[in-house]
């Protein structure tokens, strides 16, 4: 009898065990967490505008007023700059690395004159633009990524059917590219 | 003679079977530490950040949602009335009051399980601070309903629990932990012609 009380508490312990172990490392093999699903859309360095059915890797507007944008990004070649511009009554756009945490986050409140103009640059490549300012980054707000790899969310407000068209080429027309001097 | 490796069996077996089971269901429980809840409205304001617990972070990488940034806004969601009963979409609620502070807000339903509630197109099926009839006081009562109401009417599907999202963007409130004083609206049941 008191064997198979040690049994049980020794499971227990191992249940314990285990739970913290599961906890701790899901995140790194899920296969289903938002970076695997933004990679699994196959677009590098262009944005690309989700439907409001779950598309191939189940990513979809999920608020019925918001379409969204995802764009995957790598700063190890070079800086990336995101551009967007448009009249829409609301956007946002965030930067996560690619273990979703955030690195950064805008709206066009505040934003320089209501347009996306952001590049995401390790911190030895924010240096070389600092040291010698390209012309065409005069207005770009400049961040640094910590991480190599991540995936930029970019969302815009359509409050009602008639702002569907300015909010589609918004997101359409915005551009998520490595930037060359 | 089996003594042995039938402990060893229970051992093990306890192990896995409370391991899992228990993880599965804190992930599907909650979304982590750090809720901020204003009555039966609660947001996870860090959810998205390094700095969050590692039950977020294991519940965010399993439900492969793209989040709310910091400057973006937050999203609220209800699972339970303001009385503490659980939302069934047999009964008519009335979601009455003011949002807190936000450029924009958007009001939506969502199954149990956080998916899309697919109603028919033609129902209203979704509100925003632009398309919600105000009284007087620019105060709003949304009747969530599976059956057509007069004036404002969110159309829900008869799916059992269903869960109400209250999205508020850009506001002063992702940023504080002040929101504790601010007042959502409340989500009143009229009744349940079901039931």
């Amino acid at each position: 009898m008191r064997s198979i009380l040690f049994a049980i508490i020794i499971g227990l312990v191992g249940a314990a065990l285990l739970h913290i172990v599961i906890i701790l490392t899901l995140p790194q093999f899920t296969g289903k967490d938002a970076y695997s699903r933004v990679l699994g859309l196959y677009e590098m360095d262009s944005f690309f505008s989700l439907t409001n059915e779950p598309g191939p890797t189940g990513l979809s507007n999920d608020d019925p007023f918001l379409r969204v944008a995802v764009c995957s990004f790598a700063v190890t070649g070079g800086p990336t700059r995101f551009v967007a511009k448009g009249s829409v009554p609301f956007w946002s756009v965030s930067i996560y690395d690619a273990n979703s945490n955030e690195v950064f986050s805008m709206n066009d409140k505040t934003s320089v004159n209501g347009n996306l103009d952001l590049v995401m640059a390790t911190p030895i490549q924010l240096v070389d633009i600092r040291k010698t300012p390209p012309e065409s980054l005069a207005q770009s707000i400049l961040v640094e990524m910590p991480e190599e790899e991540g995936y930029a969310v970019l969302r815009a407000l359509a409050q009602t059917d008639s702002f569907e068209e300015p909010v589609r080429n918004f997101l359409s027309e915005a551009s998520c590219e490595p930037f060359r001097r | 003679m089996f003594r042995i490796p039938l402990l060893v069996a229970l051992a093990l077996s306890i192990a896995f079977g409370v391991g899992i089971v228990s993880t599965v269901s804190a992930l599907k429980a909650t979304v982590g530490f750090g809720a901020i809840s204003l009555g039966p409205w609660v947001a996870f304001p860090d959810a998205q950040t390094e700095n969050t617990d590692p039950y977020a972070k294991a519940h965010r990488a399993r439900a492969g949602k793209l989040l709310y940034g910091g400057a973006e806004g937050l999203q609220f969601t209800a699972a339970v009335d303001t009385a503490g009963e659980r939302l069934s979409s047999g009964c008519s609620y009335d979601v009455v009051g003011l949002t807190p502070p936000a450029r924009f807000w958007t009001l939506y339903a969502t199954t149990a399980n956080d998916q899309p509630m697919r109603a028919p197109a033609e129902l209203p099926t979704a509100f925003n601070a632009w398309t919600v009839q105000r009284q007087a006081d620019s105060a709003f009562i949304i009747h969530v309903s599976a059956d057509a109401q007069p004036d404002n009417w969110l159309a829900i599907r008869r799916i059992g629990a269903f869960k109400l999202v209250l999205t508020l963007l850009d506001t002063p409130t992702a940023g504080s932990s002040g929101v504790i004083d601010l007042a959502m609206p409340k989500i009143v049941k009229t009744g349940c012609p079901d039931a």
